[in-house]
C-alpha cells in the first residue's frame, strides 16, 4: 500500500486536504485494501462514539449542575419555597460582598435550603427573620469547639478570624448525606451562617479532605480582617463567648 | 443590572458543556465517582481563571485542557500515595480486571480503559469528542505528529482488543 496507516486514518476522520484527499481515492480505485483500511477506522470510531454517548443522557448531578447555575437558573431553587430564597438573598445583601462571591453564595445558599426543607426539624440551621443561623450540633460546635479538637464530634472546625466589623468568624464542615463546608459568623448570640457549600471530595479522592469549596474561601477572602486566629487566640475568643471587641491591644 | 464578568459568561456557557465534559472525564478517568469529581474541580478553577479564556475561542477545548492537566496532577498525587500505602491501595487499582479478561470481545469502555493515558486521552478528543487534530493537538500540549501517532497506536490497540482484526469485510 502507498499510504502509511497514520495518513488513512487522518483521511477517515476527515483530516486530509483536498490534494492528499484526491490521491487517495483514486488509489482505492486500484487497492480495496485501501477503502478495506478506511472502512475499519471509521467504524471504530464510530463504535468508540457510541460507547460513550450514554453519558450525554445520563442526567447531570446536582453538585455539578448547581456550580454553574446562574443566580434565578439554579435547579435548587425549585426545591426551596420562594420566601427562603428571598431571605437568603436579603441577607446576602447586607454582606457587601464582592458581585461574584455574592453570586456563589447565592448558589451554596440555594443548595442549603433544599438541604433544610428535607431535613426539617432535625436540620442544624433554622431560618431566620435576618437570615439562616446555626443550630444543634452545628452551633454547639461552632460556640465551643477549637480547630485542634480532632474528630468524635460530628462537625469540624477550621479556621477561625476576624472580618472587617470585627466579628468572629469560623469555617466548618460536617458530613450530612453529602459532605457540608461552610462560614459562619457570631451575630448577637447567633451563629449566622454566610454561605454552605458541599464539600469536595471524600479523602482519597481528588482532594484532601481539608479542602474547603471554592464558595467558602471566596467568602472568607472577602470578610477576613488580617489574619486567622492562632491557637491562643482561638482559645481566648472562645473563652469570651465571641464577644465582639473592637479595640484589641496586641 | 451590571454587565456580566468572565465568570458569568464561561458559567452560562458550561452548562450547556456539562454533559459533554462528564462524557470526557468518564474516558479518562474510567470510572463514575472520579469523572465527576473530576468535572467539579475543573469547573471551579475554569470559574476561577475565567479571565483567561479567549471569548469566541473553543470553550471546551480550553475546559478539555483544564481537566488533562487536574487529571495528571491527580494520577501523580496518587502514585505518591500509593509508594506509602502501595499494599492497600494496589488491590483497588487492579480492580475487575479478571472478570473482564474472560471475555473474548471486551466492551468498547473496558477496551479503552486498558489504554496508556495518553493514547487514551488523543481518542477521547478525537474519536469521542469530535475535536480536529489541531484543535486536539493544542489541548494537550503536544504536537500534531505526536497526537496522530498517539491515535493511530491508540486504534491499533483498540482494535486488537475489540477482537475486530477487519478481515470480516
Amino acid at each position: 500500500m502507498r499510504f502509511s496507516d497514520e495518513m488513512l486514518m487522518a483521511y477517515a476522520d476527515g483530516e486530509l486536504d483536498l490534494v492528499a484527499r484526491a490521491e487517495i481515492e483514486a488509489a482505492m480505485a486500484q487497492d480495496p485494501k485501501i477503502a478495506e483500511t478506511i472502512e475499519r477506522h471509521r467504524a471504530l470510531a464510530a463504535r468508540v462514539q457510541a460507547g460513550f454517548s450514554g453519558v450525554l443522557e445520563e442526567p447531570v448531578p446536582e453538585r455539578l449542575a448547581s456550580l454553574v447555575a446562574g443566580p434565578g437558573t439554579a435547579p435548587v431553587v425549585e426545591l426551596a419555597s420562594m420566601r427562603a430564597v428571598r431571605d437568603a438573598r436579603a441577607m446576602l445583601g447586607g454582606l457587601r460582598l464582592p458581585q461574584w462571591a455574592a453570586l456563589a453564595a447565592t448558589l451554596a445558599i440555594g443548595m442549603f435550603v433544599g438541604i433544610l426543607l428535607t431535613r426539617g426539624p432535625a436540620a442544624p440551621y433554622e431560618e431566620t427573620a435576618t437570615g439562616l443561623v446555626a443550630r444543634g450540633e452545628l452551633e454547639a460546635a461552632l460556640t465551643t469547639q477549637l480547630a485542634s479538637a480532632a474528630g468524635d464530634t460530628d462537625v469540624r472546625i477550621g479556621i477561625s478570624f476576624r472580618d472587617r466589623e470585627g466579628d468572629y468568624c469560623r469555617t466548618f464542615q460536617m458530613h450530612r448525606e453529602a459532605p457540608l463546608a461552610g462560614l459562619a459568623c457570631r451575630s448577637e448570640d447567633d451563629w449566622k451562617l454566610q454561605v454552605l457549600a458541599t464539600a469536595p471530595a471524600r479523602e482519597g479522592e481528588l482532594r484532601p479532605a481539608a479542602a474547603m469549596p471554592m464558595a467558602v474561601l471566596h467568602a472568607i477572602d472577602a470578610a477576613i480582617d488580617g489574619e486567622p486566629l492562632d491557637a491562643a487566640a482561638e482559645s481566648a475568643a472562645r473563652n469570651a463567648g465571641w464577644r465582639k471587641t473592637p479595640n484589641v491591644a496586641e | 443590572m451590571s454587565t456580566p464578568t468572565p465568570a458569568d459568561e464561561v458559567r452560562a456557557a458550561l452548562g450547556e458543556l456539562l454533559p459533554r465534559l462528564r462524557r470526557f472525564a468518564r474516558v479518562i478517568t474510567r470510572n463514575v465517582p472520579d469523572a465527576d469529581d473530576l468535572v467539579q474541580v475543573a469547573v471551579e478553577k475554569a470559574l476561577a481563571h475565567a479571565a483567561q479564556w479567549r471569548p469566541g475561542s473553543r470553550l471546551d477545548s480550553w475546559m478539555f485542557g483544564i481537566m488533562k492537566n487536574a487529571w495528571i496532577d491527580e494520577i501523580r498525587a496518587r502514585r505518591r500515595r500509593e509508594r506509602v500505602h502501595a499494599p492497600e491501595e494496589a488491590g483497588a487499582l487492579v480492580g475487575d480486571r479478571s472478570a473482564e479478561s474472560r471475555d473474548i470481545a471486551l466492551s468498547v469502555q473496558s477496551a479503552m480503559a486498558r489504554l496508556p493515558e495518553e493514547q487514551r486521552m488523543a481518542i477521547a478528543l478525537v474519536l469521542v469528542e469530535g475535536l480536529s487534530y489541531k484543535d486536539a493537538a493544542e489541548t494537550l500540549s503536544i504536537p500534531i505528529g505526536t497526537l496522530t501517532s498517539r491515535l493511530a497506536r491508540g486504534r491499533e490497540a483498540l482494535q486488537r482488543l475489540l477482537g475486530d482484526n477487519g478481515s470480516s469485510r
